[in-house]
């Protein structure tokens, strides 16, 4: 419940961190540390400048959402919004002092048990955890511990072809490279907890609430506001966790359940986080080991919307040649092997990948069917450019 | 022995001079100076001519990598640099109050440029402000009609801005063969 003799918690949203720096400051002096700017996940209410650059775009999107807190809008114009307190600029310190204090009553009036009827998964979110008292203000002003968060920021691996097996693995009794066997390479994503994950993030985004994933295996919580996710487990065992089928270890109904975290304690383990963008891409090419999903047709030609951002990603083998290739007009996934003259499997296990990021579309036409792809023509310069290539390569493995 | 070289380019403070120091060879020229207009708002010291920093190739050839001052001022040296050039990294910084102007500005400016060869794009500062995201720069590039690779860097890792560079040169062909 909200404590009268704290600062509010509040999340600041549409400012740069030139902003959010004065804003701080501004809450700590003139507003005499009536509030204290935290992660959007622990906030007890949204303070949005409506001014800057994309402002109007965020405020849509966000009011277009069931509200969890009381959100204030600090804005030049007199904007017509229900149910949101506006403070009119320039602010002064005793407008933005009422301002909180009204958001404190909304808050407290959200919380009461007539409004939490039926609300279930807002009264969590903002409820305080038995342990968690307000952190000193510099905790959380700069965030520094964003960049603790290692696992999130590292740079990408790249691996080579004689580690792809290694670490990426292979599925026993099938020659994922024959032609003949393509019947047998492909998976379903939905078996595997790679496929329970993709359901748990939508639905986590969806509802704007943190969750837990419970399979019956380790700790994993999901985090939308930041598009986090904290895994009380290491890379090697997500590893060995991600090639076992649902049905090999699942003795409980896998379920999401909202979820009210101790930010204190999980910030003990910053390694543990990983963008959800990362996470879902190197669970999928474990869960692929060089074969790919179902919901690709391997007859169609496939293409990718725009490249992935690999310096975040685990990189497979030859994963760059092949999103600049199908960047550029759609193959089919044997096509692309054959032009590249690589094994199919290095292409199956990228389109996984990418696939399970929402990047790959598939032309699904016959007349996509029947035109052929254009040759592809080398660069004038290729050998020069093979050379830098070489270089850059073997300066990184 | 021919000249082989990549552009740099990006408004002040988005890691040109950094990026550049941290896949060159050799210790990078810096030509910078004192701050001394709104741009010592961003930093102290500003690239006022040109960086440059060089790959050595094991044939002896070398790949010279010149930074473009970011001041404004000094767009009439840009035209000079991209003669012969082998493509474009352009960098943005994402705590600036518009990138997506930058974005279309560097864009625009190297227009020519880009349609004779490509451009990669990396983001910088994503550790301080993650809006707009790198979604939000594909959905602004898609309006302007390319699709080139856009990628979360920081310019001070090595292995970040390699694989900016490689995901330019394989824009150029898909083709090229990497170690084996």
């Amino acid at each position: 419940m909200v404590n009268p003799n704290t600062p509010l918690k509040v999340a600041l949203h549409a400012m740069d961190s030139r902003s959010v720096k004065t804003m701080i400051m501004y809450l700590q002096g003139p507003c005499k540390n009536t509030a204290m700017v935290v992660d959007e996940t622990s906030a007890e209410v949204d303070i949005f400048d409506a001014d800057t650059f994309n402002a109007k775009k965020l405020l849509n999107d966000y009011l277009a959402k069931p509200r969890l807190r009381p959100v204030i809008i600090l804005s030049l114009q007199d904007l017509d919004l229900k149910d949101v307190i506006l403070v009119k600029k320039p602010v002064k310190a005793q407008q933005m002092i009422d301002a909180l204090a009204q958001a404190r009553n909304s808050l407290i009036q959200m919380q009461s048990p007539s409004m939490a009827a039926g609300g279930k998964i807002a009264t969590e979110s903002t409820e305080e955890s038995p342990g968690s008292k307000a952190s000193p203000l510099k905790k959380y002003a700069i965030n520094l511990d964003e960049r603790k968060k290692t696992a999130k920021h590292q740079a990408a691996m790249q691996l080579s072809e004689g580690a792809f097996n290694a670490y990426i693995g292979n599925i026993p009794g099938v020659d994922v490279n024959d032609p003949k066997q393509f019947s047998k390479a492909g998976y379903r994503p939905k078996d595997y907890f790679q496929g329970f994950i993709h359901t748990a993030i939508n639905t986590s985004r969806e509802i704007r609430q943190v969750m837990e994933v419970c399979v019956g295996w380790r700790q994993l919580i999901l985090f939308p506001r930041s598009n986090e996710v904290w895994l009380d487990a290491d890379d090697k065992q997500l590893r060995a966790f991600a090639g076992l089928k649902f049905e090999d270890y699942q003795n409980s109904t896998p379920a999401v359940v909202p979820i009210n975290p101790d930010l204190a304690e999980l910030s003990q383990t910053p390694e543990r986080f990983h963008s959800f963008d990362a996470f879902v891409w190197k669970l999928a090419c474990w869960t692929s080991k060089g074969r790919y999903p179902d919901t690709i047709d391997i007859d169609q030609p496939v293409y990718l919307k725009h490249w992935p951002n690999f310096t975040r990603l685990l990189i497979t083998p030859h994963a760059m040649r092949i999103a600049a290739l199908l960047v550029r007009e759609p193959r089919t996934m044997k096509d692309a092997a054959d032009v590249l003259d690589i094994k199919p499997q290095y292409v199956f296990a990228f389109i996984s990948a990418a696939s399970a990021l929402g990047l790959v579309g598939q032309a699904k036409r016959e007349s996509d069917r029947l035109v052929q792809p254009s040759e592809l023509k080398s660069s004038p310069q290729k050998s020069l450019l093979g050379r830098i290539i070489s270089k850059l390569r073997g300066s990184h493995v | 022995m021919s000249q082989y070289k990549i552009i740099f380019t990006g408004p002040v403070g988005a890691g040109k001079t950094t990026a550049i120091n941290s896949i060159s060879d050799v210790p990078p020229i810096k030509t910078d100076a004192s701050a001394s207009d709104m741009t010592k708002s961003k930093k102290q010291a500003t690239t006022v001519a040109m960086d440059y920093g060089v790959i050595n190739l094991t044939n002896g050839e070398k790949i010279h990598l010149y930074g473009t001052p970011g001041q404004e001022r000094f767009d009439f040296m840009w035209d000079i640099l991209v003669n012969g050039g082998i493509g474009l990294i352009l960098l943005l910084d994402n705590t600036r109050a518009d990138p997506f102007q930058d974005l279309k500005f560097f864009l625009n400016s190297f227009d020519k440029f880009i349609t004779e060869s490509s451009v990669a794009i990396g983001v910088t500062q994503m550790d301080v402000s993650a809006t707009p995201s790198i979604e939000d720069y594909h959905v602004q590039l898609k309006v302007l009609g390319i699709n080139p690779p856009v990628f979360s860097v920081d310019a001070r890792v090595k292995d970040d801005v390699s694989v900016l560079l490689q995901s330019l040169l394989y824009s150029l062909d898909p083709g090229l063969e990497e170690m084996k």
